[in-house]
């Protein structure tokens, strides 16, 4: 494989980056370590515009309603046109958590005017406490208005794993395929999806970060960055074991969560048996959590 | 002219605060039934809370330091603010992301060598039940607090409490800021909350509180700036220590006043350092208290020179890192603004280690120390000051979710593993997420790639540890670093063997220790 190269580009390294996403970006220049391929990461910042055909994977990380706000103009403004292009010309895409709902249509904030996505995907994401209007007084408010827990999800015959920690629900279009089903844990807004994939181009809620628990996602992008200049490749299988063994615990981690939330809503249908129906409802949706208000 | 009359000069005891009964007057012809009500339902929780945490001690059920005061607060919610209230010396919030505990520690060492006694709740409980508890032992069954002119409250209190803590506490001398950290998202979410709710607490503060302040952090410094309340900065001045460019386990907060970049002239750790906006022209505050030379001499001890406005002190902390010296001066800030004499700042070098901080047990002819890392910044900054000396050491390191409590173990990625490769050969790895640690030591280079990784994965604490001690060389140390559930089944696991005595039994020996030298003095 040597002599192949590839160009990444991370999109505010500094501002979309919580919950450990630099990981991704370890994870993809890594496995192409690993491989002989070589990496030219490209950061790009506030004010820095893309330049679709010098880039064959395009990174966003997550961050909270601040950081979204920080980067949001800057995003469709400067670099929106840009990143649709060069998706449009084939090159792969990871968006995770906040950066999947800034690469929709738009974005409901919490607080304040809603904000433009690039528009990379059809979806749009609607926040919780935005119906309300007002901020959250508590962090326990703000708390019991979160999908937060062990996300698990079925995607091409694997399982993928992460945590997914997010007050929006995103909401898909109708030309939009999800990326995969979700098997535990809530995913883009409750309906048993999780995720968008468009060609290479993925948008997730899958942290944890996801690549290194997923190295099949991993290979699936550097395939797809890969694919665009030099046509169909065939990667080297490379040695997995560290990975499959925390991919397995996140896994049982999950189960073990699901069970232990089947265990209490049992014990609470039992002990209230006019909630039951409401929520075994909400269980069969494939929510790991009733408590989360509507 | 506030802080002179709250001062802890000797002789200084009329701070009692009178707000323990505004609520029971309601008539004159009611009062006396009301009063008597109200004290009998008092005397009730604290008699109950005692008798839980007694309980729980003789049962062996660790060292029992919510139940009680959650029992407590349920049968009287008034006995914290009540209890509190009595302290004649009033009290000393800290408060922060990390380093409260260990600068509590130092604190109260301080305070000790002034003449005072701190009523303290340094051993992990940080929230609204734990500081009941602690009021609760300090209580006597008449529901009042034992008699002591030279008792001052000095609580570690957890951020995300300290809006509800300060509800109890109606009227802190000083609340000490050590650091906004990025910790627990899945509890906090993202700094801007608990910056928010900081801000929201401080502006409910009386106006003769004390904010003492981390002027490196940008975070703090600025915090609720159009207060009126007094601020005191501590800051470190020697940039010897400084990093070249940012860390990379910086999040990179921006300007608390216009939200643009940032610049530093000299960052020392994370986020901390010389920090400037040139979009607003918003600088790091002048620091009153200050740090003006700072020397790591190993993975033990740093060595201080330690500048307030009036004295100038050499420091030795038996404690190692720049994190260390940070809660050094944090607890010296305070000191400070509480007027306590200069000569007592050097209390300090003879603090001990707290429990899990670096903390030193002697197994089977090895050194072990336990070190607790909760956060990327904690995890970052112990590796650092143990590996800080670049001599490969024998390591077992932790990882664990706590469901409910911090599910989310992806702030791994955020620790700088990168800086230090080439250390820790072969590391022993424990908790039930110890598989995810081997993944992210595998991509910051620290294991081989190939089919033997050099490493050893085995969940559970104690088998762990087993391994890891015969692993280590004759004569050589074992440092564990790790989140807490596998670092408490571990010391569980030590004291059942002999090896460590329980916080709470030291405590009470050091207790009756001070008893009988009192006896001893009046005698």
């Amino acid at each position: 494989m040597t002599g192949m190269s590839l160009r990444l580009g991370c999109l505010y390294p500094e501002i979309m980056s919580t919950y450990g996403d630099r990981g991704n970006v370890e994870t993809v220049l890594r496995r192409c370590e690993w491989r002989g391929i070589r990496v030219a990461v490209t950061e790009l910042r506030l004010g820095d515009r893309v330049r679709p055909e010098e880039l064959d994977l395009i990174m966003i990380g997550g961050g909270g309603e601040s950081q979204q706000r920080l980067v949001a103009s800057d995003l469709w403004k400067v670099k929106g046109a840009g990143i649709r292009d060069a998706v449009a010309q084939g090159a792969a895409a990871l968006a995770v958590g906040g950066g999947y709902e800034l690469f929709g249509r738009f974005c409901q904030a919490g607080e304040g005017a809603e904000l433009r996505g690039v528009g990379v995907f059809d979806s749009w994401t609607i926040r919780k406490g935005a119906a309300s209007g007002d901020q959250y007084r508590t962090l326990e408010d703000e708390r019991a208005d979160r999908a937060i827990g062990e996300l698990v999800v079925r995607w091409e015959g694997t399982l993928l794993v992460g945590f997914e920690n997010h007050s929006g629900g995103t909401y898909l279009g109708a030309t939009a395929r999800p990326l995969g089903q979700v098997l535990a844990g809530h995913g883009n807004n409750g309906d048993g999806t999780e995720g968008i994939i468009l060609g290479g181009a993925i948008g997730t809620n899958l942290r944890g970060p996801c690549l290194p628990k997923n190295p099949a996602l991993a290979d699936y992008l550097i395939g797809a960055a890969l694919r665009r200049r030099l046509g169909e490749t065939v990667l080297t299988p490379l040695e997995d074991g560290l990975e499959q063994a925390a991919h397995a615990v996140a896994v049982q981690r999950a189960r073990s969560a699901r069970r232990a939330e089947r265990a209490r809503l049992a014990r609470t249908v039992l002990r209230y048996p006019g909630r039951g129906s409401r929520m075994s409802t909400t269980l069969r949706r494939g929510h790991s959590r009733p408590s989360v208000r509507r | 002219m506030q802080s002179k009359q709250r001062g802890w000069g000797p002789g200084n005891g009329s701070l009692r605060s009178t707000h323990s009964g505004e609520h029971m007057t309601i008539s004159p012809g009611r009062s006396a039934r009301m009063t008597f009500t109200a004290s009998a339902r008092r005397v009730l929780a604290v008699s109950a809370g005692k008798a839980a945490r007694t309980g729980i001690r003789r049962l062996g059920r660790g060292n029992g330091t919510a139940i009680p005061g959650l029992l407590t607060m349920a049968i009287d919610p008034s006995v914290l603010a009540g209890l509190i209230a009595e302290i004649p010396r009033g009290c000393v919030l800290v408060t922060g992301s990390n380093g409260k505990g260990t600068t509590c520690r130092l604190l109260a060492q301080v305070m000790r060598d002034a003449g005072l006694r701190p009523v303290l709740n340094t051993e992990g409980s940080n929230q609204r039940s734990g500081l009941a508890t602690t009021m609760v032992a300090h209580s006597a069954v008449t529901g009042h607090l034992r008699r002591d002119a030279q008792s001052i409250g000095l609580f570690e209190v957890d951020e995300g409490s300290l809006p509800e803590i300060v509800r109890h506490v109606g009227n802190p001398s000083a609340v000490v800021i050590t650091n906004i950290f990025r910790d627990q998202l899945d509890r906090y979410f993202e700094p801007a909350y608990i910056k928010a709710l900081l801000e929201r607490t401080l502006r409910r503060l009386p106006a003769d509180t004390t904010l003492v302040l981390n002027a490196d952090d940008p975070r703090v410094a600025n915090l609720a700036s159009d207060l009126r309340n007094p601020r005191l900065y501590f800051g470190m001045e020697d940039t010897e220590l400084g990093r070249d460019g940012a860390d990379p386990t910086s999040d990179f907060p921006r300007c608390p006043r216009c939200r643009s970049e940032l610049v530093y002239s000299c960052v020392f750790y994370a986020h901390l350092g010389h920090w400037a906006c040139t979009s607003c022209g918003l600088t790091r505050p002048e620091p009153q208290v200050k740090i003006s030379k700072i020397e790591l001499v190993g993975p033990s001890s740093t060595r201080l020179q330690v500048v307030t406005e009036a004295a100038d002190t050499v420091l030795e902390l038996p404690l190692p890192g720049l994190y260390n010296a940070y809660n050094a001066l944090a607890a010296v800030a305070a000191a400070t603004q509480s007027q306590l004499p200069d000569r007592c700042v050097s209390a300090i070098e003879r603090v001990t280690a707290g429990s899990y901080r670096m903390e030193r047990i002697e197994v089977a002819g090895h050194e072990v120390y336990l070190a607790l890392a909760k956060n990327a910044n904690g995890y970052t900054e112990v590796l650092r000051a143990v590996l800080g000396d670049r001599q490969p050491k024998r390591m077992l390191l932790g990882l664990n979710d706590n469901p409910g409590k911090q599910p989310d173990t992806s702030w791994i990625w955020d620790v700088d593993f990168d800086g230090l490769t080439g250390l820790v050969p072969a590391p022993v790895l424990a908790g039930n997420r110890a598989a995810d640690l081997a993944v992210r030591l595998k991509y910051a280079g620290w294991l081989g790639a190939g089919d033997d990784p050099q490493v050893v994965i085995e969940p559970d604490p104690v088998r762990a540890f087993q391994a890891a001690l015969a692993a280590t060389p004759a004569g050589q140390p074992l440092w564990v670093v790790s989140t807490s559930v596998v670092l408490y089944a571990l010391r569980r696991w030590l004291r059942q063997q002999g090896y460590v005595r329980e916080l709470w039994q030291e405590q009470r020996q050091l207790e009756r220790a001070r008893r009988r030298r009192k006896v001893g003095a009046s005698r």
